[in-house]
């Protein structure tokens, strides 16, 4: 019989992969791009000035990317899951921000044409859900161990 | 509006339709190494935005020079009462070398227009007696009304969610521009294409 620690491993294993390509795939839909669309989604938001939506365009792909593939690979999980979390927390804040106001525009989670809706919302809830889960657990294997 | 009719005249010598471009509908080369469609609703705020203070920007900037060749395309939105028949006219009128002059007081006047649902009104303002007979009747050509049809079934077949949207296209690359744009940032992708 299978014990029930091993399942809880065994799901937050493929929780950790499974979150990690989704970061992957949204920082390739964006790399593959010229930065200025990602830039154009991030200043439809209305939030930050230009400048700051130029270092976000240029930089946060590649974070995302980082971030994945240290989600994937299991490597320095409290940072990348604790990064990945504060990172969707503040698209999910921005999001519902933006839904409230009625504001009609892309998400821009994914690339392009992703406008924001109930259902991009549930996504990225549940996403940022599945990551402070795993936050939450790689957090409790430290203090295990200690 | 007064730079988009300099360099409407000034490039009326080298207007020429793209194979799937209505003639009247198009500005500057089309050897230009880039397109941009833009698909617009006449009742759309954030379109009258973009023709008011983007488009005399691209005009100056990238048309005029030889840069980018400009289509202009209908997407009257369901919930805009008198978008279609704005289209419609602006069709019509294209078919007479007109839309720029129709476009632009549709968008110039499109507060009043929208309430009062005046739109004829508003496109006969641009024309002369003439022109205003031929255009009255054009806009219920068939011809005229598939033209509408044909733009926006592109639009949907493209994934259009939003007006307007512009599709920026160089050589196989493809990309669309949802919503009001930061002329900076399209200046910024425009040179990068370009280079």
């Amino acid at each position: 019989m299978v014990s029930s620690s091993r399942v809880f491993r065994a799901v937050v294993l493929a929780l950790r992969v499974a979150l990690g390509a989704v970061f992957v795939y949204a920082a390739w839909t964006k790399l593959r791009q010229p930065w200025e669309l990602f830039a154009m989604s991030i200043d439809a938001y209305k939030v930050l000035p230009y400048w700051a939506v130029v270092v976000e365009a240029r930089t946060l792909p590649w974070a995302e990317l980082l971030i994945g593939l240290a989600l994937m690979a299991g490597r320095w999980l409290r940072v990348s899951a604790g990064a990945a979390s504060l990172l969707l927390l503040m698209f999910f804040v921005l999001m519902v921000r933006t839904y409230g106001k009625g504001m009609a525009i892309d998400c821009g989670c994914f690339g392009l044409g992703d406008p924001i809706s109930p259902r991009t919302l549930l996504r990225d809830g549940s996403l940022l859900a599945g990551c402070l889960f795993l936050t939450w657990t790689s957090f409790r294997g430290r203090r295990r161990a200690a | 509006m007064k730079l988009f009719a300099l360099a409407l005249a000034t490039l009326l010598p080298c207007l020429a339709a793209a194979s799937d471009a209505d003639s009247g509908k198009v500005l500057g080369s089309p050897s230009a190494p880039i397109r941009i469609e833009v698909f617009s609703d006449f009742e759309c705020p954030a379109c009258k935005a973009l023709h008011e203070q983007l488009l005399p920007l691209i005009m100056r900037d990238y048309v005029i020079p030889g840069k980018v060749f400009l289509v202009s395309r209908e997407f009257p939105l369901p919930m805009h009462a008198y978008s279609r028949e704005a289209a419609n006219y602006a069709t019509a009128a294209a078919r007479l070398g007109k839309y720029q002059q129709v476009a632009d007081t549709l968008f110039l006047n499109q507060t009043t227009w929208e309430v009062n649902g005046k739109v004829w009104d508003t496109v006969a303002d641009v024309l002369t007696p003439a022109e205003a007979k031929k255009v009255q009747l054009l806009a219920k050509d068939p011809s005229v009304l598939s033209e509408v049809q044909r733009d926006v079934d592109a639009g949907r077949a493209a994934g259009i969610n939003q007006t307007p949207t512009m599709f920026v296209s160089r050589g196989t690359s493809r990309f669309p521009i949802a919503g009001a744009t930061n002329y900076n940032l399209l200046r910024s992708l425009l040179d990068g294409l370009l280079k």
